[in-house]
């Protein structure tokens, strides 16, 4: 990851100075805007493929049992191989992938068996891989963040606090040995815990011990005094390359292979067929997922993160039918969702309708005494961002929306109520029951429809010169005929689709 | 056409069962080229499964399967699928043109997408069905019967010499039903061999020349007029058996 961050830092430098480039990164809004957005595009890009395939759930999975692929990752190289375990090493990421892969391979296991189904399967193999996750960080692992907040959660918003150091300029490494003046050599009793004495004791041996002896990098060296010009550094949260690695990773994967996904996901058997690999297809997702949720462990945790996966193409589905622009929505959509987020949390709703003010004034109304600050969990607000945007899809989405499929209706009723009338008219016209059949102070009655109703439409009817009222019974319009054949006609096409010859 | 002596389609000794119990068992038949076949037989009698199993989309227990004496991993531009209308998601994001269109992604491999050619050839497909005017509709505001053309404009783009169809006729209207017999017979005037999952005891005689009867085993297969029997649809379908032929009543009863 370091040449990549160096050689980000250094494209950045040429349209930032270092102390810009720094004040961007230190600051935790933009680092967890950014990492925000950038799980949310790739989350959302592979979501609309779970969403297609009705493996919503699967996200959910996977983003728990990464944890046992990060552990068992972590829990290798520490105890057997003996390196540092980091929790955005590209081994424990590998781990984790690993993982997800198996979950889903344990599910399908559990599903062939025929004996449980397919929810079953996928409800019985996550919490068992979680809970052996579980159990060996509680055993095994004590000395890394991998507490129940971080799982809860996430820890978005301390993102920017852990990054690497890039020097640029004075880049002095100092490496503190016991005669080196900065040294802190303190005694430390080499028996006392063995005998259970004091080191006060006569009996006590000591030895001295340097305290901060060791290798400093030039930042550490600068914090720690031993330098006396300031080096030229720059500060990478670590977060934001793995995952902008995924970002791309998952960009690149859709661009290559959009026409292979979509055919795979809709018909994976003529995929099969001819000779696409939908299997192969099935499982480069899985690892896809797998590989943006280890990225979205540490920045939302683990429960959250099915959101980022699923609510934005939800959204998107709502708003196109045509796949490509439901990929180009959905990360549309995840996006505005985590950058808003960020301002929810901080107490702004869409960046400029401050909350506070809005708790304020709700206290004066009703004289309740409300904490009117507001500063909340960023993940969890970026998560409620991301459904406040679906809410509005779901709502006013010209074609699928609540409102726009209710005034469809009401037009349709109204519509229908109209041909009704008309049609009833125009068999009975010119007919020797016209007289009865017709009259419009009972017309109401042949249909079962209140006399008001019945009044509605025949004015709305009279209103559109379809009909006219002659001697109290109701007549077609020549304009009302030509509207009764018209509806006819369209509805034989409807069910009588061209022939073929 | 090269080779008129041997068979479009030739199956030996295929065998496919599902947890342990046999869904097709020890299946020979050879299929001349250029026959219209329907493959008729019970509920649970594994026609699907002998489609899907030939095609190499479900694993196979024994048995080989070849195409014009070709492996299907070698004959798959000779191949076109028609699966069942159910077994995909209606309500997928795509227009009936772009489902189309995935008839000739075999062709294009993988990496290559379609351009304005392919868009021309499954515009053709479309005209061929009917469908020209729907190229730009949602799919899930088909009907069944247009759903199932769609299907079948798909299965056309491949330009195939061997069509398989599981089912067209299942639940759609006389006019559809009337369209798709017109392309078999069409497919069929070009060379082409269709084999058809058929349910309809009542228009085999009508639509099919050649008839294999199925029931786990392969009861008979042949042209129509020799194999379509009452003895043998009776030895088909176990029990009682009655259909219409010629306005006739025909019924067997099992002995």
């Amino acid at each position: 990851m370091m040449p990549l961050e160096r050689f980000l830092i250094e494209f950045l430098l040429n349209f930032l100075t270092r102390g810009e480039l720094n004040a961007l990164l230190r600051s935790p809004q933009n680092t967890a805007t950014l990492i925000g957005c950038l799980i949310a595009i790739s989350g959302a890009l592979l979501g609309v493929f779970l969403l297609l395939r009705g493996m919503s759930l699967t996200s959910d999975a996977i983003s728990h049992t990464v944890l046992l692929g990060i552990v068992v990752a972590f829990l290798l190289m520490t105890k057997v191989f003996g390196v540092a375990g980091d929790t955005s090493s590209p081994w424990l990421i590998l781990g984790a992938s690993l993982a997800g892969v198996g979950t889903v391979l344990l599910t399908e296991m559990l599903y062939r068996s025929g004996l449980v189904r397919q929810d079953a399967a996928l409800g019985l193999a996550f919490p068992l891989l979680f809970a052996i996750a579980v159990i060996l960080v509680s055993r095994f692992v004590d000395d890394v963040h991998l507490d129940e907040d971080a799982v809860l959660v996430g820890e978005i918003g301390l993102a920017w606090a852990n990054s690497n150091s890039h020097c640029f300029e004075h880049c002095e490494t100092v490496t503190v040995t016991e005669d080196h003046p900065a040294a802190k050599m303190t005694r430390q009793c080499l028996n006392c815990r063995a005998l259970g004495i004091s080191p006060r004791d006569r009996r006590a041996e000591f030895i001295e011990v340097c305290g901060n002896c060791g290798d400093y990098s030039p930042a550490r060296a600068w914090s720690a005094g031993l330098l006396e010009r300031e080096p030229a550094l720059v500060f990478f949260p670590k977060s934001i390359a793995v995952t902008s690695i995924m970002t791309l990773l998952t960009l690149a994967f859709v661009l290559v292979f959009y026409k292979e996904l979509k055919l795979s996901t809709f018909d994976p058997a003529l995929a099969m067929a001819l000779g696409f690999r939908p299997g192969l297809m099935h499982y480069a997702l899985m690892i896809l997922v797998s590989l943006v949720a280890v990225g979205a462990f540490d920045a939302v945790g683990s429960i959250l993160v099915i959101a980022f996966f699923i609510i934005p193409p939800a959204a998107a589905y709502l708003l196109t039918d045509r796949l490509a622009l439901m990929l180009l929505l959905s990360p549309l959509i995840g996006a505005a969702g985590a950058y808003f987020g960020y301002d929810l949390a901080r107490g702004q709703l869409f960046g400029f309708i401050p909350i506070a003010e809005g708790i304020a004034a709700v206290n004066r109304l009703f004289g309740l005494a409300l904490i009117e600050a507001w500063d909340s969990s960023i993940s969890a607000s970026m998560v409620l961002m991301i459904f406040i945007l679906f809410t509005l899809a779901w709502v006013l989405s010209p074609r699928y929306g609540l409102i726009s499929t209710l005034i469809r209706r009401a037009i349709r009723r109204r519509l229908f109520e109209d041909q009704v009338v008309l049609a009833h008219i125009h068999n009975h016209q010119h007919t020797a029951q016209a007289a009865t059949e017709l009259r419009v102070a009972t017309l109401h009655a042949h249909f079962r429809w209140t006399p008001r109703k019945m009044g509605r439409v025949l004015a709305r009817l009279r209103a559109l010169g379809f009909i006219s009222i002659v001697a109290g019974g109701a007549l077609l319009t020549e304009r009302g005929d030509g509207h009764v054949h018209r509806f006819r006609k369209t509805m034989l096409e409807a069910h009588n689709m061209p022939g073929v010859d | 056409m090269e080779h008129p002596d041997r068979p479009a389609l030739s199956i030996d000794d295929l065998t496919v069962a599902y947890q342990e119990k046999p869904a097709i068992w020890d299946i020979d038949l050879d299929v001349p080229e250029g026959v219209l076949m329907a493959i008729v037989g019970p509920n649970g009698a594994g026609k699907s499964t002998l489609i899907k199993a030939a095609l190499n989309l479900i694993p196979r227990a024994a048995g080989s399967v070849s195409f014009s004496g070709l492996p299907y991993e070698r004959a798959r531009s000779l191949v076109a699928y028609v699966p069942q209308r159910g077994s995909v998601d209606w309500d997928f994001p795509t227009s009936v043109l772009d489902v189309v269109t995935m008839g000739l992604y075999g062709k294009l491999g993988w990496f290559r997408r379609p351009g304005p050619s392919e868009r021309e050839l499954a515009l053709g497909a479309l005209e061929q069905v009917g469908l020209a005017d729907f190229a730009e509709r949602q799919i899930s505001q088909l009907s069944g019967g247009q759903q199932q053309r769609t299907f079948l404009a798909r299965a056309l783009v491949q330009d195939a010499q061997i069509y398989f169809m599981d089912e067209p006729f299942a639940a759609v209207d006389a006019v559809t039903e009337n369209a798709i017999v017109n392309i078999l017979r069409q497919l069929n005037q070009r060379g082409k061999t269709v084999l058809v999952v058929h349910h309809d005891l009542q228009t085999v005689a009508e639509y099919f020349d050649w008839v294999t009867l199925l029931n786990v085993e392969v009861i008979a297969a042949g042209p129509t007029s020799e194999v379509f029997t009452l003895e043998n649809l009776q030895k088909t379908y176990g029990g009682r058996v009655s259909y219409l032929h010629g306005g006739q009543l025909m019924t067997a009863s099992a002995p």
